[in-house]
């Protein structure tokens, strides 16, 4: 399993279900490995649409505590047109290469 | 074949939609002359155009489209009289009136496309012309008057932020709609400066639906867009989102609300002060500013508001706000026009009353037969179910009356267009308007009084340059008004213009040989003269009035309606035409009397007591009058026995009932009281109307026929000059036992 996770490039509605299951796997693995933070990338993401939003916000309603670490410009101006804004704003994501994450 | 029941509803339908459309029209009529006299006021505007809009819309659905099409340009004009951009000025008031004819004229011939001639389509595509001429100027010239309402809508439709708060419904994904768009839209509208997503309500991952929603957001958007257009971007959603729509305050706002919250206060400044918004002092030197310009044409005299805002820094919001409040205080004196109302068919109403005038005559034999058989209980349950049909009859001829004022208003229009078109100025008084009457009355009086309005203003009022020769100020004075007065209206028609030449009215009816010549008659008669058939004074026949035809015709159905007209001349000072008329025609409180075997009813409003008198032994003329003295004051008074010859055994002391009229007390001699009885109004027959001082008939709970008294006329018989033969000639008909 990869460090972080990487959203899809379409993160909607029609891949929310398939999206939500990947990342309940993926966030069992993190937990099994001892990680406490969770690393999410959204540098492939190209689509978006609020239900895709709203998964990414889910994750701020988990015992785990986690992060952005990278972004595509589509994302980042969901995030701030919606009122996501703090996950992006102020962050350095590098060209939005996700090598900001540790 | 739905086609067909689509026509048949409409065939059903259109009667209430003409009706419901003249109303509105007449609403539109009586609005844009209010709307003369406040043009500030915004909500009159509002009211216009709803009105407007209420018109063309109700008219598309009946597919009348050349209403639709011609009311549209005029609900244009409108919304830019709304927006502020076109101020109301006589010339567009008057159009709006043309306009609004027109209106009525294309609804009354919805049904009849060949009434449209070419010559009406010119005309109305003339309006269009001119309507679209002031809509499409797009340099409208801002009037001066509308430069208040145009700041006021300033801090009403400038740039402002609004707060947006929106809980979206769990459904909006799968109805396909995204909350992000939305605040994407929105971003369109203007500058979102602050936005936050709350994302709390939003189940842990693993409980996730992803494609439930549950987000909402709030957000503060700059923008000049007005709610609507606000709102407009959750109009999808709106059915299952909770959204909410603020401007924060401002502190001009502040203060506006401040004002709206306060209780009743008159002066504009004080409204001011006793906010905050300005001190005591500053309020002071800005009077006195203002007193200087006193004595300056009302236009160029500077407003206190306007002061306020340039000398003490009040904010223009503050000023609007407490003038709206001014206005709207003032507007609380007057009700409010939007009252409910449940619309029934008059004659179902009607129905109603015949069976209530049969009820009570049901009523009042039951009562005869339970004090013959002298059983109290069942005495007292007739006396009770007779006080509840005395309600019932009560409520329910309540429900035809209406305020006189709505037919008075119509005038208003009349008097307008009538006074330009003769060159003369008039102002226009309603008095009394909410003074109530039959409806079936009100409906017959409308055209009699209309005529006696043209008349006035034709006759009556002299032109401008002639009034100042006889020291009159130039524009004449036309008073409309009316009370209540003893079981009866008094409709007043007063105008201060030259009053009825007699001489020339004398002169005339010489010619006509409606009077013998060289024969003089009392004053009053000679006034009257102008109520016969075929007479007229004017030099000049004017297309309004003059003809000779109508005035006897006034007279005539005045007196269908057991009402009575009286003319109060005062030659060179003005006319007063009265018109007195019952408040209802079917069903009245009487007071029954009996002489011989004969049975009387006189309204019981106008009794006022009952004396007794040395029957026999006083000695009374050919018409059965003589006099008593009441409380040291001579009374005349009218025997009912020799004026209608009835016959009967004059016993030693007798009743007088006394009576008010409009000419003053006077009693009448009876014989037996039996007290206070309801009255069904039936008509006289043909024979029996000629007979004076009795204006109808009434069946008795025993199934006798009483004959119902008309006091007016019996005081005009009590009074009579002697020498009036053919009064009393027609009096002394035999009357029906």
């Amino acid at each position: 399993m990869n460090e972080r996770f990487e959203l899809p490039a379409e993160l909607n509605i029609y891949s929310a279900l398939d999206t939500r299951d990947a990342l309940l796997a993926w966030i069992a693995d993190q937990g099994a490995k001892g990680r406490e933070a969770l690393d999410v990338s959204a540098q492939d993401v190209v689509e978006i649409d609020g239900a895709g939003l709203q998964l990414v916000a889910s994750l701020s309603n988990l015992e785990q505590s986690w992060r952005l670490v990278a972004s595509s410009d589509v994302f980042s101006e969901a995030c701030r047109t919606l009122g996501f804004a703090v996950w992006v704003d102020g962050r350095d994501f590098k060209g939005g290469n996700g090598s900001a994450s540790a | 074949m739905s086609n067909d029941a689509d026509l048949d509803f409409i065939a059903q339908a259109m009667p209430a939609f003409i009706s419901e459309a003249a109303e509105q029209i007449e609403a539109i009529e009586t609005l844009l002359l209010e709307l003369e006299e406040q043009p500030d006021n915004r909500e009159l505007l509002d009211s216009l155009f709803r009105c407007a809009h209420t018109v063309k819309g109700s008219a598309g659905i009946f597919g009348l489209n050349r209403v639709v099409e011609f009311t549209h340009h005029v609900e244009t004009l409108l919304d830019k009289m709304r927006d502020g951009d076109i101020g109301l000025t006589p010339d567009i008031s008057t159009l709006l009136l043309q306009c609004n004819d027109q209106i009525k004229f294309l609804v009354d011939t919805a049904a009849d496309e060949s009434a449209d001639t070419a010559e009406l389509k010119d005309a109305r595509a003339d309006l269009v012309i001119r309507l679209r001429s002031l809509t499409d100027g797009s340099a409208p010239t801002p009037v001066k008057a509308a430069a208040a309402a145009a700041s006021a809508s300033a801090a009403d439709g400038g740039v402002r932020v609004w707060t947006i708060s929106a809980r979206f419904g769990v459904e909006t994904f799968r109805n396909g709609m995204d909350p992000l768009s939305i605040a994407r839209y929105l971003g369109t509208l203007g500058k979102v400066l602050k936005v936050r997503c709350i994302s709390d309500g939003v189940p842990p991952l693993g409980n996730l639906n992803p494609e439930s929603c549950y987000l909402s957001f709030v957000m503060e958007l700059e923008t000049a867009a007005s709610r609507e257009d606000i709102e407009g971007a959750f109009s999808f959603v709106m059915d299952d989102c909770e959204l909410d729509v603020v401007a924060p305050e401002t502190p001009g706002q502040k203060l506006a609300r401040a004002i709206e919250d306060m209780p009743a206060t008159p002066r504009l400044g004080d409204m001011l002060v006793s906010v905050g918004a300005v001190t005591q002092a500053k309020l002071k030197e800005v009077l006195s500013t203002q007193e200087q310009t006193r004595g300056m044409p009302v236009v160029e005299k500077a407003k206190i508001g306007d002061l306020l805002e340039a000398q003490a820094g009040v904010p223009p919001e503050a000023v609007a706000a407490a003038l709206g409040k001014q206005q709207k205080l003032r507007e609380a004196t007057t009700p409010a026009t939007e009252e409910r109302y449940i619309r029934v068919q008059a004659d179902r109403l009607d129905a109603v009353i015949n069976l209530l005038g049969e009820l009570v005559i049901a009523g009042a034999g039951a009562t005869l037969l339970a004090r013959e058989s002298r059983q109290v209980a069942l005495i007292e349950a007739n006396l009770h179910m007779n006080s509840l049909i005395e309600e019932i009859r009560n409520g329910t001829l309540g429900l035809r009356m209406v305020p006189v004022g709505e037919t008075f208003s119509r005038f208003r229009r009349v008097v307008r267009d009538t006074a330009a078109s003769l060159g003369k100025e008039v102002n226009f008084e309603i008095v009394g308007g909410d003074a109530e009457l039959d409806k079936s009355m009100v409906e017959k009086i409308a055209d009699p009084l209309m005529h006696l309005v043209r008349n006035s203003l034709d006759h009556g009022l002299e032109p401008p340059n002639e009034r100042l020769n006889a020291g009159k100020p130039a524009s004449g004075k036309l008073v409309l008004s009316a009370r209540h007065e003893t079981g009866a209206i008094l409709i007043r028609i007063e105008d201060d213009g030259r009053g009825i030449n007699r001489e020339r009215v004398l002169q005339r009816a010489w010619n006509r040989g409606l009077v013998e010549q060289g024969f003089v008659p009392p004053d009053d008669d000679i006034n009257m003269l102008i109520f016969e058939p075929g007479f007229s004074t004017a030099e000049q026949v004017t297309n309004l009035s003059g003809r000779g035809v109508g005035m006897d015709v006034v007279r005539r159905n005045i007196e269908a309606l057991r009402g009575s007209i009286r003319l109060n001349s005062n030659p060179g000072k003005g006319l007063q035409v009265d018109i007195r008329l019952p408040l209802t025609l079917a069903i009245i409180d009487g007071f029954l009397v009996g002489v011989g075997k004969s049975k009387f009813v006189l309204p019981l409003e106008s009794v006022v007591e009952v004396i007794e008198s040395g029957g026999q032994n006083i000695k009374v003329d050919s018409h059965g009058r003589h006099c008593v003295e009441l409380r040291e004051a001579v009374l005349p008074v009218v025997r009912l026995r020799t004026l209608y010859t009835v016959e009967s055994s004059l016993p030693d002391r007798v009743s007088i009932v006394v009576v008010n009229s409009p000419r003053g007390k006077f009693g009448i001699e009876v014989e037996v009281l039996l007290g206070q009885n309801q009255t069904v109004i039936k008509p006289l027959g043909r024979l029996f109307r000629s007979l004076r001082g009795i204006s109808g008939s009434s069946i008795l709970g025993s199934g006798e026929v009483a004959l119902i008294l008309d006091v007016t006329s019996l005081a005009e018989l009590t009074t009579a000059v002697q020498n009036g033969t053919s009064v009393a000639a027609t009096a002394q008909g035999s009357v029906p036992a």
